[in-house]
């Protein structure tokens, strides 16, 4: 008798414990908000804006910060229903999320929308006008010009040409009075880099109907072909691919290369890890006889399952008003305000401008839900050009049919 | 009586229920989950479901990444599984072989297995480091051309190789050590007696008796590699790069239910992955008929 009732009890324990387990506590004086961290630093600009906001407002902010497949993480706690109330989001990802529909329409929560340079918020703007999210910040490449490098071989920033094709000629020429184990450019293989060059050819790559088009322009063609003469040549280098470091920026910073092209991330490295390094910072050279460079940029989003919408709001809200300036002055990141850009005169900032500059003209990392198969397989093929494998031609073609195959499998 | 062995058998039922309950929610649920999603076109993300039926197997069967997977990790097993399985077998005779200090190179040679993966990856990843890696420099020197092992999709997966191959072989050896000390003494005795060097009692005595042990290791060797992610996932970054070739089935599956949310095709690949290895397995139970051996 004693055994059964043992047994009974067991069971009402564990069944009990179960129930539990799944209610979680709800707070509406507490939000959980995702992001990812770029630096030590970067966190403790974060910390020190939410603390401002928790300040001023009493809600209580749960940060988690993912260090790793942010996105991979992201889409598993959707799946599982499970969102935050606020989350960082990169425009790339924005599509993908968009036709899923997890995503709160988020226009009502932003506050003078002409502050904004447009083509970051309109990287979170679907095709009826909604916007899904908050622009924060942004980065813009730009050329960095190693100014010691430059003048030991004989020349002057000022001579450094201002379109591609001139200046991978003068590249070629720098080349040749560069001490040995030196590059003139080390430059990056990823769509995510070439993509404005490749529109400013005249390129599509991305089809209205969502396939990739890598051959049918020419003068897209050449400008990859560029890279691939130069790799030959010795004068453009992959920092991963034929010097063995993980990017770019190390081979400046250890004065390996004289010119790189690179977003504003690399400013905290330069002016920390090689502060010796003398550079100077030019805006892209331009394809095609037009301006162009890539915007990356990252939104505050609130997803469809948040649990606690309006302190989500008003988070978002702040982040990217009133609390913007806290943020950017701290994490020496860009503003996506104009206003905020103007009070912290960051346009008469050496560093900054010309990537600042660079905002009325850029292309943002986005186009459409198929651009992440897009990429990789671009990724793939321009890496097997590069290395000599195939001819450019050859390596499109299969880029374009890795990706069209794979973008209609997923339909 | 019937009322007892009730009693008894819900007794039985109460003290299992945790471990039912894990393995029902844990495993079986799952499976049966992913056998559904199997025939569907899954977007969990928006929590939609549909019915396509055998379309994914289709769409698997004429992706180029798919056969990437397929020939990356086919490669693999059949260079990994009979290197470890090899070398393990003879590190286990030599020290078998009442050699000096047995123990101390038993743990030495045992310290990799303890090691976990990632950070072996790790140091894998800085030993054969384009730059500056130790054995990319010794290697370089030694033949005098410049290999990039890591960004060379040539030799990117050799490295992953050479890591497994050196980090399981030492849970192996000790596996074929505890079977070689099975072997009664008197069997090398009356080969001895009949004028048997040490080559021929190797392999008329040494590798017939351990049959039964060789087959646990190339069985667990064989799932073990066919599931192989860890390893290609730092390495490449997730990406299964340089150009596709550290793309494994696993990774591939990965990057289908978290990258393309595509949970369908991902749980066809599983599948097809769960039947390559019954399939694989089941042939090297029928090769070395290790049931039979010894009576």
């Amino acid at each position: 008798m004693n055994k059964k009732l043992l047994a009974i009890l067991t069971l009402v324990i564990l069944a009990a414990a179960l129930m539990l387990g799944g209610c979680g506590s709800s707070n509406d004086k507490e939000i959980t908000f995702t992001a990812w961290g770029a630096s030590p630093s970067e966190v403790a600009a974060l910390d020190e804006t939410i603390a401002a906001f928790t300040a001023k407002t009493g809600i209580k902010v749960k940060k988690e910060v993912i260090q790793d497949k942010y996105m991979d993480v992201l889409k598993a706690r959707f799946s599982a229903n499970n969102p935050p109330d606020v989350m960082y989001l990169d425009s790339f990802e924005v599509p993908a999320l968009l036709k899923s529909g997890v995503l709160e329409d988020v226009g009502a929560q932003i506050d003078n929308k002409d502050d904004f340079y447009p083509i970051l918020l309109n990287a979170f703007k679907d095709q009826d006008g909604k916007y899904y999210g908050v622009p924060k910040d942004y980065s813009t490449l730009a050329l960095y010009v190693n100014t010691k490098l430059l003048e030991s071989a004989g020349y002057k920033v000022a001579d450094i040409p201002k379109d591609m094709v001139g200046f991978l000629a003068f590249a070629k020429q720098l080349q040749t009075k560069l001490p040995k184990g030196t590059a003139a450019v080390v430059f990056d293989r990823e769509l995510a880099r070439n993509l404005s060059a490749l529109d400013a050819s005249g390129a599509t790559v991305v089809k209205a109907d969502g396939k990739a088009d890598f051959t049918s322009n020419q003068n897209a063609l050449n400008y990859l072909q560029m890279f691939i003469d130069g790799k030959k040549g010795g004068y453009t280098m992959n920092a991963k691919d034929d010097l063995g470091l993980d990017w770019a920026g190390a081979a400046f910073g250890a004065e390996k290369a004289v010119f790189m092209m690179e977003g504003n991330w690399v400013l905290s490295a330069l002016k920390k890890d090689y502060a010796t390094v003398k550079y100077q910072i030019l805006e892209m050279p331009t394809v095609n006889g037009k301006q162009q460079t890539m915007a990356f940029t990252v939104a505050y989003a609130v997803p469809k399952g948040a649990k606690n919408k309006p302190a989500a709001y008003e988070f978002v809200k702040y982040m990217t008003g009133e609390g913007q300036k806290i943020w950017t002055s701290a994490s020496g990141t860009l503003p996506s305000r104009i206003s905020v850009t103007k009070e912290l005169k960051l346009e008469d900032d050496p560093d900054k401008k010309v990537h600042i500059l660079g905002a009325a003209y850029a292309t943002v990392w986005e186009r459409g839900v198929t651009l992440p198969v897009i990429n990789s397989a671009f990724g793939n093929q321009y890496q097997a050009a590069l290395g000599g494998q195939k001819t450019l031609l050859d390596a499109m073609k299969a880029a374009e049919k890795e990706a069209n195959d794979e973008i209609e499998r997923q339909k | 009586m019937g009322s007892k062995n009730l009693h008894n058998n819900l007794q039985g039922y109460a003290f299992m229920a945790p471990a039912m309950l894990v393995i029902g929610v844990f495993t079986l649920l799952p499976i049966i989950f992913a056998f559904l999603m199997m025939f569907c076109k899954v977007d969990l993300m928006a929590g939609s479901w549909k019915f396509i039926g055998l379309d994914n197997a289709g769409k698997i069967f004429s992706d180029v990444k798919f056969w990437h997977a397929f020939w990356n990790t086919t490669r693999y097993v059949v260079v990994v599984v009979p290197t470890q399985t090899i070398l393990a077998m003879i590190l286990a005779v030599l020290l078998n072989n009442k050699v000096k200090f047995q123990r101390g190179f038993a743990t030495l040679l045992f310290i990799p297995s303890l090691t976990s993966s990632a950070a072996m990856t790790l140091i894998f990843m800085w030993l054969f480091n384009n730059n500056s890696g130790l054995i990319t420099q010794f290697i370089n020197n030694l033949t005098g051309q410049e290999y990039k092992f890591l960004s060379d999709p040539q030799l990117a997966l050799g490295v992953i190789m050479a890591m497994n191959i050196f980090s399981t072989i030492p849970s192996f050896m000790v596996v074929f050590l505890a079977g070689l000390q099975d072997i009664g003494e008197e069997i090398y005795e009356a080969a001895a007696i009949d004028g048997c060097g040490q080559v021929r009692k190797f392999i008329s005595i040494t590798m017939p008796q351990l049959m039964p042990v060789t087959f646990y290791v190339v069985t667990m060797g064989i799932i073990g590699c066919f599931q192989i992610f860890d390893q290609a996932f730092i390495l490449s970054g997730g990406d299964g790069g340089p150009q596709n070739s550290t793309l494994t089935f696993t990774l591939y599956i990965y990057q289908l239910a978290f990258n393309s949310s595509d949970m369908g095709r991902a749980s066809m690949i599983a599948f097809i992955l769960a039947i390559i290895i019954f399939s694989v397995s089941h042939g090297i139970d029928k090769v070395f008929n290790a049931d039979k051996v010894n009576g």
